[in-house]
């Protein structure tokens, strides 16, 4: 295994495996706070012109955190689908990339391969392209899921409506859910982050959404982002939970700042087969983003990027109904700026897709960071085309709880005009009997809420 | 297999250029003068919906704001547009040098040299600057009950807006229960667990700091409170305690020095704080406080009048 | 629309079949003792599809043996994969039909296509140049396959006009006329001599179509 590249007679030397993924990264001022990054561009492109020899099989060897040390590198290596590992694993990731990128390497043949694809090489392969080879490559991916309703289709571009409130209150929460509906949001699922973290208002806003969905018989998934555990006690108080939701990291000290490790995450989807809402068989719903490991000092000298693919080596085991990363919401010590937030969108969504997973991408910034609103605009346009499974939405895209700016409701139709995808067929049939939307066409009832009961 | 290109299509090509047919557009339409679009939207009171009126009441989102096509009305956008600027001035604005010795602070500084790198590395935003800590070891009054903490965070609009009065008010308030405050000071470039190191070099009991919180759309001017007990290098947030959204349309800042206070008090009392503080003995008192990260809804004003 | 601009035609099924039973063969126009696997396809539009199948023949080892227009076109299809025609090539080797479905779809795809001849493409013309005939359309023909051939279509009134337009244009000779009424209503013609006549009586049959779709009552 040669750890080394030569440019212009200078070579370059790399003493592991994880300091040449680390190095090989775009630009992030996450790894620069981490001191993980290449120290100037040439340095960056050595290291990629090392990771390109590399094979897929030195990757799956050298993860960046020993298993030894770290429950998440074991349940990728006993989750690992071997024969498709066996289809690929003699190929260098320079290589990989080019079969990727191959006509005649369709979306079937990326699905076979999948559950063989370990985070070091959907994270590897993914330094080596381009913002347009991940959009290529990522729109390519086919990933369908199923639960209420069907996500993933070719030509589809669902939503989630994000109804947050700064004090849950419901009255507040269902104004913006009818708003949402309205405009064509939220197939992938209505999904409150809660002001309060407890089993009875998690349960409460179920309720609500729940009979807004009931009585106006609409195809889609509840969901309340609250921890975990709360969302298992709630479960025992009766309520309509369709989807289970929990934040997810890339190493087990980072799970562990989240309050969870593998045994909770079993226990927790062992609970959901038996007790949830929704018809399945996908019903998982977690959320990731570069740089949370770093923030609770468990990245383990690894960069951002691979850290995000390993959360999806773990979210992977619960086949998963939804997983998105929350692309700018953590701030400009992680990702700087316009360019950085655009590029780990596409970044996150390709790897997700490449590793099999419905992955949708929350396209966002806080406003300390260095992005503008049209930059923010173009990113979503971005993912539609690069086939992104759901956009969040919410009223003007200000989520007045998190305080973050967002997907609007105005922003999923036009979206979904512009690159001429539709909502999840089901939700589209409902949509359609509203007269809120056929497909991508506006209708006459477009962000009128008076159709919703 | 190859075939040869279409000699036929060429053909058509050139006999629609001979008979001047070749603009590929259609003929233009005669248009009538455009109809004035329906007056749209939130949230000028005069032009509000029922909807949006009726939603005003319960949540300060966006609602009931129609759409032109799929789009924003040019009112929302510029509404949008002006909250956008107020968030994105106030962290752009830094606090001057001088501003914490003309307000008569203890002036400090952290390890960040400028507004970039304060945005980009917050652990040097956590640590005082070796003159400051020098200096501050030196002067500050030591062995105190409450050290209260001025700061710029993510938004010195709000530090030099409602800072001082905020920090006179928390003072006044702990005095009058009886606590020894430390020498006030502000600091620059600070992110929150700054407090854990001015506390510490002052031995304070509780350390409480003051800062300008991350702005929100149209909510440049919010600060936020954090208070730990028993402050040194090492705290994590679980050992804190914080109030955000104090400014005139949250928690007026008289209220929140007031539950600031009483929040010290009981840490004083159970000698701890984080998720260890107890806050039901006092929560009356507290009021939304006692609910850990509570936010008030902020009133939306208009911003734009043409 | 502009006048003038390409309709694409419609490609509403292709389907192989590698080893068609000998009665289907013999029902459908092929020969058991040749022909073994058939390529069949559905079009939107007939008359590119003649040529598309005539093309089949010039690069692949196929036959056509059966290709029809269905009754009053396509707007009055019995299925929305009928379209207006089908055609059936037919060969031993299942490859050939591959081949030769694969010229069928570019040609139509890249070449063989009706032109709008008013602003809104209600009237429709095919004025087609084959530069080469392959084996299909020269035997019906009675031309010898590479000979050049203008193959000219219109509704009933235009086709009439415009084809003595075009005679009169070139040195042309009509080999065949196929006046109305025919399956899908409107008027054909063939006409040959050397290339550019060919060419020239084409352009001058689309022009005077859309002269009189201009002018209709214009004496």
């Amino acid at each position: 295994m040669k750890l080394a590249a030569t440019i212009r007679g200078v070579t370059h030397s790399f003493g592991s495996v994880r300091e040449v993924l680390a190095k090989a990264n775009p630009p992030k001022s996450g790894d620069d706070l981490a001191g993980v990054s290449a120290r100037d561009p040439v340095e960056r492109v050595a290291a990629r012109a090392a990771l390109s020899q590399l094979t897929l099989a030195e990757l799956r060897a050298n993860p960046v955190i020993p298993p030894e040390e770290d429950a998440i590198s074991r349940l990728v290596e006993d989750d690992l689908d071997e024969s498709a590992f066996a289809a690929v694993k003699h190929l260098s990731v320079g290589q990989f990339r080019e079969w990727i990128l191959d006509t005649a390497t369709t979306g079937a043949r990326l699905r076979s391969v999948a559950l063989g694809v370990t985070p070091e090489i959907a994270a590897g392969v993914c330094k080596l392209m381009s913002n347009m080879d991940l959009m290529v490559a990522g729109s390519k991916c086919e990933v369908v899921v199923r639960c209420n309703n069907t996500l993933g289709l070719p030509g589809t571009l669902s939503s989630r409506l994000q109804p947050n409130h700064p004090t849950d209150d419901v009255e507040g929460i269902l104004y913006s859910t009818r708003e949402g509906l309205s405009y064509g949001c939220g197939d992938a699922v209505i999904g409150i982050n809660p002001a309060t973290d407890t089993p009875e208002s998690t349960a409460e806003i179920l309720r609500a959404i729940g009979d807004i969905r009931t009585r106006n018989q609409i195809p889609t998934q509840q969901c309340v982002l609250s921890h975990v555990l709360v969302q298992m006690k709630a479960l025992a108080l009766d309520c309509p939970m369709d989807l289970m939701f929990q934040s997810l990291a890339g190493s087990e000290r980072a799970n562990k700042a989240f309050g969870i490790d593998v045994a909770l995450m079993n226990e927790a989807y062992d609970l959901m087969q038996r007790r949830r809402s929704s018809t399945g068989p996908n019903f998982m719903y977690f959320e990731t983003g570069q740089g949370n490991a770093l923030s609770s000092d468990a990245h383990h000298g690894a960069d951002q990027v691979t850290l995000e693919a390993r959360a999806y080596g773990f979210a992977r085991r619960y086949k998963p109904f939804l997983v998105n990363t929350v692309v700018g919401f953590i701030g400009p010590e992680y990702l700087e700026d316009g360019p950085q937030i655009t590029r780990a969108g596409l970044e996150d969504h390709f790897m997700g897709k490449l590793m099999g997973l419905p992955m949708g991408c929350d396209a966002c910034f806080t406003y300390h960071a260095r992005m503008s609103q049209d930059e923010l605009e173009g990113l979503k346009v971005l993912l539609g085309v690069a086939g992104c499974t759901y956009l969040m939405s919410m009223p003007v895209g200000d989520d007045i709880m998190l305080n973050y700016q967002s997907t609007s409701f105005h922003d999923v139709p036009t979206v979904r005009g512009l690159v001429r995808k539709s909502p999840a067929p089901e939700f589209d049939a409902w949509l359609a009997s509203r007269g809120i939307s056929s497909g991508w066409t506006p209708g006459k009832h477009l962000g009128d809420v008076s159709v919703l009961r | 297999m190859s075939l040869p290109l279409s000699r036929t299509r060429d053909l058509v090509a050139a006999l629609r250029r001979a008979r001047d047919a070749d603009d590929p557009m259609p003929p233009r339409e005669r248009l009538p003068p455009v109809p004035l679009p329906p007056q749209r939207v939130f949230p000028s009171p005069r032009r509000r919906s029922r909807l949006a009126e009726a939603a005003a009441a319960h949540t300060t989102a966006l609602v009931g704001i129609g759409a032109v096509g799929t789009r924003y009305a040019t009112d929302v956008v510029l509404q949008f547009q002006a909250e956008l600027a107020v968030a994105h001035a106030a962290v752009a604005t830094q606090l001057p040098a001088q501003w914490a010795d003309t307000n008569q602070y203890v002036s400090l500084v952290s390890r960040v040299a400028d507004h970039r790198q304060f945005l980009l590395r917050p652990d040097l935003g956590r640590r005082l600057s070796e003159e400051s800590a020098a200096r501050w070891a030196a002067t500050c009054r030591k062995d105190v009950d409450v050290q209260p903490i001025l700061a710029d965070g993510l938004s010195a609009v709000a530090t030099m807006g409602a800072g001082p009065v905020l920090m006179a008010a928390f003072i006044a308030e702990c005095e009058a229960r009886g606590m020894s405050v430390g020498t006030p000071v502000c600091a620059r470039f600070a992110r929150v667990w700054l407090q854990d190191e001015i506390g510490q070099l002052a031995r304070a009991k509780v350390a409480a700091i003051l800062l300008g919180e991350r702005p929100g759309l149209g909510t440049g001017d919010g600060l936020s409170a954090y208070l730990v007990y028993s402050p040194a290098l090492g705290r994590t947030d679980g050992n804190r305690n914080m109030m955000s959204n104090i400014h005139a349309r949250g928690i007026p800042p008289v209220d929140a020095a007031r539950r600031l206070a009483v929040l010290a008090q009981l840490m004083l009392e159970q000698r701890t704080s984080g998720v260890e503080l107890d806050l039901a003995p006092r929560a009356a008192e507290l009021g939304e406080a006692a609910r850990g990260g509570y936010r008030a809804p902020v009133a939306r004003a208009r911003l734009v009048e043409v | 629309m502009p006048v003038l601009e390409a309709l694409l035609p419609k490609v509403l099924s292709v389907r192989r079949l590698s080893g068609a039973d000998p009665a289907l063969l013999r029902a459908y126009g092929a020969d058991p003792e040749r022909h073994r696997a058939l390529g069949l396809i559905t079009v939107d539009q007939d008359d590119p599809a003649y040529v598309a199948l005539d093309e089949a023949t010039k690069h692949a080892g196929v036959d056509v043996v059966f290709a029809r227009s269905f009754y009053a076109g396509s707007r009055h299809a019995s299925g929305p994969l009928s379209g207006e025609f089908l055609g059936v090539i037919a060969s031993h080797d299942p490859a050939e039909v591959d081949a030769g479905l694969d010229a069928i779809l570019a040609t139509l795809a890249h070449d063989a296509c009706f032109y709008g001849a008013n602003a809104d493409s209600s009237i429709a013309v095919f004025p087609h140049v084959i530069a080469s005939l392959g084996r299909y359309l020269s035997a019906i023909a009675g031309l010898a396959p590479g000979d050049p051939m203008a193959y000219l279509v219109a509704p009933p009134m235009e086709a009439t006009i415009a084809l003595d337009f075009a005679l009169k244009a070139a040195n042309v000779r009509l080999v065949k006329a196929f006046p109305p009424p025919t399956e899908t209503n409107f008027a054909a013609s063939w006409l040959t001599g050397d290339l550019p006549s060919c060419e020239a009586a084409a352009m001058a049959f689309a022009a005077a179509v859309c002269d009189v779709a201009a002018q209709p009552r214009e004496r």
